[in-house]
């Protein structure tokens, strides 16, 4: 308690960009002695924390217009870099097109620091909770470089976001989660399973582990989903984990080596097999490695026993 | 480039409403909110707990919707409407408040204006909420004492009050 290690330092600056340019330009002049900054809720613990210095200017980006809105674009699903985590979790073209992000959004912490918590810092902060769900939807992110917009994918970013040393300099200014074809007719109402037609079925699940039932930090999180034929056939799948410290990241070797399989025990052995072998979550003193892969791989290997109905029931 | 909002540009400048009055008052633009409000404006029924926004003791309004005072910075709240634990009680107590006290809804009493703010925010957007609703609403807000039973009466009992109107 007592005063705050922010409120004992030196008052900082807050500069308040009207565009990307400008904000880019700040954070040219300022180097490691500035940050970005929108709901800071992420900075302000690491700094309580004392794990980050607190910077002398803040870029304060929440003056730029636009940068707070969900839209339709050509491509798929604009999400301004700005939207709080509660707007996102309230938006009904997300719930009715990517329920697995609002799945992961309302995991992350309790509606009063969503109401401050950006998407676009979750993202920018390598391991939010979020991140799982939005690879899944192969999200691309787009940049401003000091230049021009720049596409990225997510997936892409990652591992090079997480290196030691890697400057933020580039500001992030929205994500793009794209439409795909087959997923075009799901109703608007998503439930965990949507009748694509009558020959296929889309399923979709997050799961956040974590220490306890609300607002705790990931041990491991999962988002799987994809497409079944009547017979049981994966026609797509795409399965995403991460948690805690872990950088998220898609099992696309596990992916490719089930698609085109029917659901049975062989195919759901191999496929747990698989993701033990291929998730490396980084443990700490509360969870072990083990732990985490085993966990991931019960999680992902039974959404795909539901998503078939249950092989029991189909004398599985 | 645009204006500098700096700490000294901030201490002439920042206006924000609280409780219903138009404040202008100094500050450094990264002070928290709760640090205004209770050794600024001696609003001390918003509490200091965790500081790091875990326990929701802190919980004000603004603009109607619930934010945790120890993560939010002066800079933040400019042009905002604050509303403390003491702005819900300038016309007496109100339902939620008497449900709470109907039910035993606290025992310290260290929580309950964070716990009061957040129910307040989760009746005003949906005045029949599920328990589901309920529960996600009150997750930023711990409570040593209760173990929530009676917090979760008084929420119960808030909703009927409010429905009575």
């Amino acid at each position: 308690m007592g005063m705050n290690i922010q409120e004992a330092t030196e008052s900082p600056l807050v500069w308040q960009p009207q565009t990307a340019e400008e904000a880019w330009k700040y954070k040219q002049s300022y180097g490691d002695d500035g940050v970005y900054i929108a709901g800071g809720t992420l900075l302000r613990t690491q700094w309580e924390a004392g794990t980050a210095i607190p910077p002398r200017h803040f870029i304060d980006l929440n003056s730029i217009p636009g940068l707070n809105e969900i839209s339709i674009g050509e491509e798929g699903l604009l999400i301004g870099s700005q939207t709080t985590l509660q707007a996102c979790r309230a938006n009904p073209l997300l719930q009715r097109h990517f329920p697995m992000v609002i799945a992961a959004v309302r995991t992350i912490a309790a509606p009063s620091i969503r109401n401050l918590a950006t998407i676009g810092g979750n993202i920018v902060s390598v391991v939010g909770d979020s991140i799982t769900a939005l690879l899944a939807y192969d999200a691309v992110l787009v940049w401003y470089n000091g230049v021009k917009e720049q596409e990225e994918d997510l997936a892409d970013w990652l591992p090079e976001a997480a290196k030691p040393g890697n400057r933020h300099d580039r500001l992030l200014l929205r994500l793009l989660l794209p439409f795909k074809a087959y997923r075009k007719e799901e109703t608007p109402c998503s439930s965990e399973e949507g009748q694509v037609n009558s020959d296929t079925k889309l399923f979709h699940a997050y799961h956040k582990i974590g220490r306890r039932e609300s607002f705790t930090p990931s041990l491991v999180t999962v988002s799987v989903s994809g497409l079944l034929t009547r017979t049981g056939v994966i026609e797509e799948l795409q399965i995403a984990v991460g948690g805690g410290q872990t950088i998220p990241g898609r099992l696309e070797e596990a992916e490719r080596a089930v698609k085109g399989k029917i659901v049975d025990n062989a195919m759901l052995a191999y496929l747990y097999d698989r993701i033990i072998e291929l998730y490396e979550p980084r443990e700490d003193i509360f969870a072990s490695a083990a732990y985490r892969k085993r966990t991931a791989a019960n999680l992902i290997v039974t959404e795909l026993w539901k998503a078939f109905g249950g092989l029991s029931e189909q004398g599985g | 480039m645009s204006d500098k909002v700096s700490g000294n540009e901030l201490a002439n400048g920042l206006t924000c409403s609280i409780n219903g009055g138009v404040q202008s008052i100094p500050a450094s633009p990264s002070k928290t909110l709760l640090t205004l409000l209770r050794d600024d404006f001696a609003l001390t029924g918003t509490k200091r707990s965790c500081d790091i926004g875990r326990c929701g003791a802190c919980m004000v309004l603004i603009d109607g919707k619930p934010f945790n005072s120890c993560l939010t910075m002066a800079y933040q709240c400019c042009g905002k409407q604050i509303t403390t634990i003491e702005g819900l009680s300038a016309g007496g107590i109100g339902s939620i408040q008497q449900a709470f006290l109907e039910e035993g809804g606290f025992q310290c009493g260290y929580c309950t204006p964070g716990m009061i703010i957040s129910v307040k925010a989760l009746l005003d957007d949906n005045p029949d909420p599920s328990d589901d609703e309920i529960a996600e609403a009150l997750s930023g807000n711990l409570c040593r004492c209760t173990g929530y039973g009676g917090i979760w009466r008084a929420v119960k009992r808030a909703i009927e009050l409010i429905g009575c109107q």
